[in-house]
């Protein structure tokens, strides 16, 4: 399966971010945190396997077999393979979007997770809503993928209010990026 | 003159609680000679302090949105205090038992205004402020042990950092200054190396040392001996301080030691599965196998060298399902010696460093568990007590 892609990753979230935010501070540190990823080694898994993405059912974790597409306040909402925390459409906001008064985090952790509709694999953008008090309602945790605090864009612990005014972490949504 | 002066006014109050207790005996209308003379009103008393920390304390984090660690003693199972930390904070430990550290950040304006990141300094008798190490800033995130570590017999502490670029802050705690950063790209997760600096997990696969003394910090990295995004190393390892030395295990139940110092050695790895004579797991979906897990699911003993580990059986990427067994692994003997079955789902472990142990366990419900590590025999059981991550006192 052509899941992990970290450069591919990187890119469309730079893309994003350069349309999204003109926060001088963070961008300084996510360049930091950027400089270093060319000396990530690019993972044979996500190499070898890029050419014969295998879609079969088989080839799903437990999440993606299970996956839904038509009720985003639950956990098993298919983009939220990855996701931790509550969800911003349980939270007054919705899946793409923060609830009244909380604030978008420029930047997110990732996931790919694979639409039950069209059996394709895309890459989600986990981007917190900040600056209020945690919500509690929805909490899920989908850990497809989910790795540890060493690699912080595919952990999914991390309170990523970076950029806000607040790093107080309310809820989180789940953004396409696009294709995986 | 003036001690007459200071008796007259002292005795205001006792010349009031004096009438009161006499009003009291007239309504009462009772034979009052007979009667058992009444309870004397509290003194003003000073608030419970503490002895130094014992290996049978506990830590633990009440939660992911509740401040505070609550001490309970394992012997007894009672509540002894709680240390103040902030939400999102770390504590760790002195190893002279006279103080205790949280690294926290909290707001001019509770959740919003300027942010303030310090390391908070409590006396350990007492539990009241003693004093704040201001520093740059941390990491903010939940349930990790080595986001705060303290190496160097206690005088110097590393701080991680991501904001969202990856660094270190390095604080002397004899001085009580924060000293430099250290930006550590793609790694985190720290181990104090003494008279080196620390090491730490890299998104590589390899594991980074750092020399901290020189003017610019030296970087060396291992050859890359894990994949941190297909098989990665839990990041709530086992550390023994003391002997430097880890116990890493990987989400498919990989076991690496690693003897840390200025060019630590890493061991080949073993599977877990293996040493408890059952299939070693893999990371193809649909295979069902025991995998370990938990939010914190290992636990090591220095002086045994046993590692308690937190074991659920299901699919690949269930790395935080809570433990349904505890294996006991001999790690220098490459065998798990014993299986623990556990009425309710663990989330988190930790074993006290005692001659006879204690594992200590976090229900998901929030009770707290308290066994005999040897028998796995229940010792207590505590309700709303267990949360976030449980810390105990190196041997």
């Amino acid at each position: 399966m052509k899941t992990f892609n970290p450069d591919a990753m990187g890119e469309k979230l730079l893309r994003r971010l350069a349309g999204g935010t003109s926060r001088r501070g963070i961008l300084s540190r996510l360049g930091l945190a950027l400089v270093a990823a060319p000396a990530f080694p690019l993972l044979p898994v996500s190499r070898a396997s890029a050419a014969k993405p295998d879609r079969s059912p088989e080839a799903k974790t437990n999440f993606a077999r299970n996956a839904q597409s038509t009720d985003d306040t639950k956990c098993t909402y298919w983009r939220y393979c990855a996701i931790d925390g509550s969800l911003c459409s349980c939270c007054g906001g919705a899946l793409n979007r923060c609830p009244p008064g909380a604030e978008h985090s420029p930047v997110s952790w990732v996931g790919t997770c694979i639409n039950p509709d069209d059996g394709r694999a895309y890459l989600i953008a986990y981007r917190d809503c900040c600056g209020k008090t945690y919500c509690n309602k929805c909490d899920c945790d989908g850990t497809d993928r989910e790795t540890q605090l060493y690699v912080p864009q595919l952990n999914n612990d991390v309170i990523w209010c970076f950029g806000t005014t607040s790093m107080e972490y309310h809820c989180s949504t789940a953004v396409l990026v696009g294709t995986a | 003159m003036m001690k007459v002066q200071g008796k007259s006014s002292l005795s205001a109050r006792a010349r009031y609680t004096a009438a009161a207790v006499c009003a009291l005996t007239l309504l009462g209308g009772a034979p009052a000679a007979q009667a058992a003379d009444p309870l004397q009103p509290d003194p003003e008393l000073e608030a419970v302090t503490l002895s130094a920390p014992k290996p049978s304390w506990v830590f633990v984090e009440r939660g992911f949105v509740v401040p505070g660690n609550t001490i309970y003693d394992t012997d007894t199972g009672k509540m002894l205090g709680q240390v103040e930390t902030s939400h999102l904070s770390d504590l760790s430990l002195d190893p002279a038992g006279k103080v205790y550290y949280v690294a926290e950040s909290i707001w001019s304006k509770g959740s919003r205004g300027t942010r303030q990141d310090m390391i908070t300094v409590y006396d350990a008798a007492t539990l009241k402020l003693k004093s704040e190490i201001v520093m740059p800033g941390r990491i903010l995130i939940g349930g990790r042990k080595f986001n705060f570590v303290i190496g160097e017999a206690g005088k110097t502490a590393y701080v991680y950092n991501l904001d969202p670029a990856s660094s270190v802050n390095v604080i002397d705690l004899v001085k009580g200054k924060f000293v430099k950063k250290i930006e550590l790209p793609g790694c985190a997760s720290l181990m104090p190396v003494d008279g080196v600096g620390f090491s730490a997990l890299c998104s590589d696969g390899s594991l980074a040392t750092v020399k901290t003394a020189g003017a610019k910090p030296e970087i060396v990295r291992s050859a890359p001996f894990f994949s941190a995004t297909n098989d990665p190393i839990f990041d709530n390892f086992g550390f023994n301080g003391p002997k430097q030395e880890a116990v890493f295990l990987t989400y498919t139940g990989q076991v690496y030691t690693a003897k840390l110092g200025a060019t630590p050695t890493i061991s080949e790895p073993f599977s877990i599965q293996a040493a408890a004579g059952v299939t070693p797991a893999d990371t193809k979906p649909l295979d069902v196998y025991w995998y370990p897990g938990a939010r914190q699911g290992l636990a090591l003993h220095s002086a045994s060298g046993l590692a308690y580990v937190l074991m659920h059986t299901g699919e690949y990427w269930t790395h935080k399902e809570p433990g349904t067994e505890i294996w006991v692994l001999d790690v220098a003997a490459k065998k798990v010696t014993k299986r623990i079955p556990l009425e309710e789902p663990a989330a988190t472990i930790a074993v006290t460093q005692e001659a006879a142990p204690k594992l200590v366990l976090g229900i998901e419900d929030g009770t707290l568990l308290i066994l005999d590590a040897k028998t796995g025999a229940e010792k207590f059981k505590l309700e709303k007590s267990a949360g976030g991550v449980l810390r105990t006192l190196e041997p």
